[in-house]
């Protein structure tokens, strides 16, 4: 039997991937997709919560609306960072984080 | 009878305890291994790789893919607001207001939505984003 | 007229302007950023006439998503009021993104039409997140204004350094938006609600895990940090502040930083409010503003760039702000005291939004007419041209603290009420920021007034006659509200 735990860990767990990739890993694109890992983590326990509190029999609803809602502005949040990381690829061709370096004083 | 496994488990642990050991000793005594772009690329040493390694795919590909994505995901709001139309609008009527008053409101929303999103389409034409040549 | 009119005309007028730039062919897209001041500015004139919440019939689930309190009008009026001045910004500092974004051609203007309308639809996102008493609708807002953000500090697409600021603020803004989401999620799964009022109420009852309430508020405090530069969320802001155009930078320091504040204010209310962890939640505010002070003032020390030094400044500003919030006696007591840290934190970034946006504007012109950002671009500017030294020797002393200033009376709140709750490891380090502050604001007055110009034969700046007015009004503003704050207390 699944408990609320399970879905918790699972997304802790999904949550800890994607925040070390984004230490870690140093390609800009890579890093983007950790950080949709992040958000499906939190889509994953709010789903998780949202099944398991609740009210008179039915789940509440509030986690689910919340989760659509994390959902386009991940969406939009790709369509628009996915431009910028072209633009200015097409400008430096670069893709390394660690080469973002030309402001330093 | 569950006893029997017993050495397959010390097997187990044995052989990841090693594996994890290995590794972690590797980074406490080796010496640090300062990664760099030298390091990184395929050959440490010899030729270097000339040329990309894949075909690039053109940038409209990606525009058109984008502006995909931006629609259709919005697309997620109207299941919940279809699903429960029915119940609302019985609810609506029940009232017996106007159709500009606030218990039409689930309604109005749902145009404005669309429209904001109508306007977002026009813009998109306008500029040439769905031209592909 | 609900208070919520504002944002859909705002909207309205955005998406109309949006129209306009892409089906309307003008001479001058210029005229587009005075189309949007003056329906901002009209904008900023309806929100005297918004009824306040006793005479709106609120009824239904709305009145809790979104508050209509004096609160969420001051903070709209504060990003009214500063989308308004980075328009003209934006205006004026045509020259310079023409000169990135479209090289090849001279007389193109293509791409600045957008660079007037996305501000106008940021300021419905600022104007929201002032009302949002939801999590779902702080979400919402807070991205709707981060996103406008990325395309915004990125416009200069021929512009490294714009670029690398664009995909910096890109990526830690996505960062804090997962912290966000995910106290979120911790928040509603403890609590089992999203409204704010209603978290509220549990936290008091006090029937929830202590580590877990203290997880999603660590969560949500390092993701709102990093809208208002906080420590450990703060690193971004030199570079993008640096690489972003003017006028953007300083919508960045006064726009979002506000209304980061006004939320960071609703959220911690609850657990401020709650007598199980309220006093670990201010420890931990307390933690974060020491930081915040110390990173912004000692590292702002040894910048010569003056948009940098400016950044540093932002984030000295935050730690202040912090300060205050801190300094909220805990487990929801009544304080004695008359100055609320709500109204402190409100008057200082209302002065914050005077003196920042003056130094903003002489810096717009400097860079634009001299063509540099340094402080040696600075240097003699009182012989060339002796009003917008002036100009920016008053936004100084204003930033750096001088009496008779808007800027010291913000300061002096935010110290009383420190010492109001025996914070004194803060006031310490806040004493130790506002000196540091004295030097590295008056460097930028030395090069001004003790230094021969870099070109003798440099031409004076010209103004242009709106930004004349803005910048007259705004000096007036920063000596009025140093002399008598009562008007702007809340």
């Amino acid at each position: 039997m699944l408990t609320l735990g399970h879905y918790l860990i699972a997304s802790g767990l999904l949550f800890s991937v994607g925040f070390i990739g984004v230490l870690l890993r140093r390609n800009v694109i890579i890093i983007f997709m950790c950080l949709e890992l992040m958000l499906s983590a939190a889509n994953l326990s709010l789903v998780a919560f949202s099944r398991y509190n609740q009210t008179a029999g039915l789940p509440d609803y509030n986690g689910d609306v919340l989760v659509f809602f994390i959902i386009t502005v991940a969406a939009a949040e790709v369509a628009v960072g996915l431009a910028i990381i072209v633009a200015l690829f097409r400008s430096r061709q670069i893709t390394d984080v660690t080469a973002m370096n030309s402001m330093k004083n | 009878m569950l006893q029997e496994y017993i050495p397959v488990l010390l097997q187990i642990l044995i052989a990841g305890g090693f594996a994890a050991a290995a590794l972690i000793l590797s980074v406490i005594f080796g010496k640090s291994a300062a990664r760099n772009p030298t390091k990184d690329s395929a050959y440490e040493c010899g030729m270097l790789p000339v040329g990309p390694g894949q075909a690039r795919f053109s940038v409209k590909f990606y525009l058109v893919a984008m502006l995909f994505v931006i629609f259709d995901i919005e697309v997620v709001f109207l299941y919940p607001w279809a699903v429960t139309f029915n119940e609302l609008a019985a609810g609506a009527v029940e009232k017996g207001q106007n159709f500009f008053s606030e218990s039409y409101a689930f309604f109005w929303g749902m145009t404005g939505f669309l429209g904001i999103l109508f306007i977002a389409y026009l813009y998109a034409l306008k500029k040439g984003a769905l031209r592909w040549n | 007229m609900p208070a919520y009119y504002l944002e859909v005309i705002v909207v309205v007028l955005g998406l109309t302007l949006l129209l306009v730039e892409a089906f309307v062919p003008l001479g001058d897209r210029r005229s587009l950023a005075w189309l949007a001041a003056l329906g901002i500015g009209v904008v900023l004139c309806l929100s005297f006439l918004v009824s306040t919440p006793e005479q709106a019939e609120e009824t239904g689930r709305f009145s809790a998503l979104y508050a209509t309190d004096g609160l969420a009008l001051f903070y709209k009026r504060i990003a009214l009021l500063t989308t308004l001045l980075v328009l003209l910004m934006s205006a004026d500092y045509r020259k310079i993104l023409h000169q990135y974004t479209d090289p090849e051609r001279p007389q193109s203007q293509a791409g600045l039409g957008e660079f007037f309308t996305l501000p106008v639809f940021a300021c419905a996102g600022l104007m929201w997140m002032a009302s949002a008493t939801d999590l779902i609708s702080i979400f919402v807002s807070l991205e709707a204004v981060t996103m406008t953000f990325y395309v915004l500090v990125a416009f200069m697409r021929r512009n490294v350094g714009s670029l690398e600021a664009g995909v910096k603020y890109l990526i830690l803004g996505a960062l804090s938006t997962g912290f966000l989401v995910y106290g979120i999620t911790w928040l509603y799964g403890i609590t089992g609600q999203t409204e704010l009022s209603a978290i509220s109420e549990v936290l008091k009852e006090g029937a929830v895990s202590k580590t877990a309430a203290l997880f999603a508020f660590a969560l949500i405090l390092v993701a709102l940090g990093f809208k208002v530069g906080a420590v450990p969320f703060q690193f971004w802001i030199p570079d993008v502040y640096q690489g972003a155009p003017t006028p953007i930078t300083a919508f960045l320091s006064v726009g979002s930083k506000a209304a980061g504040f006004v939320v960071l204010l609703r959220v911690s209310e609850p657990f401020i409010a709650s007598e199980l962890i309220s006093s670990n939640v201010i420890t931990i505010l307390t933690v974060v503003a020491g930081a915040t002070l110390v990173y912004g003032n000692l590292a702002a020390i040894p910048q010569n760039n003056f948009k940098r030094l400016l950044a540093f400044s932002s984030i000295s500003h935050a730690g202040f702000l912090l300060m205050a919030l801190a300094s909220t006696p805990a487990g929801g007591a009544i304080s004695q005291f008359s100055i609320s840290p709500v109204s402190a934190i409100s008057f200082y970034l209302a002065a914050y939004l005077f003196m920042t946006l003056l130094a903003f504007l002489v810096m717009t012109l400097v860079r634009t007419q001299r063509g540099g950002e340094s402080i040696d671009s600075f240097r003699g500017l009182a012989k060339t041209s002796p009003f917008l030294a002036l100009t920016l020797l008053i936004a100084m002393m204003s930033l750096a603290g001088v009496p008779l200033t808007a800027g010291f009376i913000g300061k002096f709140y935010v110290f009383l009420l420190a010492v109001n709750q025996h914070h004194y490891w803060l006031v310490a380090l806040g004493v130790v920021g506002a000196a540091a502050g004295f030097y590295y604001y008056l460097k930028v007055v030395r090069a001004m007034y003790w230094e021969a110009p870099e070109d003798t034969s440099a031409p004076a700046i010209e103004v242009s006659m709106p930004t004349k007015i803005a910048l007259i009004l705004l000096i007036v503003a920063v000596f009025i509200f140093g002399l008598d704050p009562a008007p702007l207390m809340l």
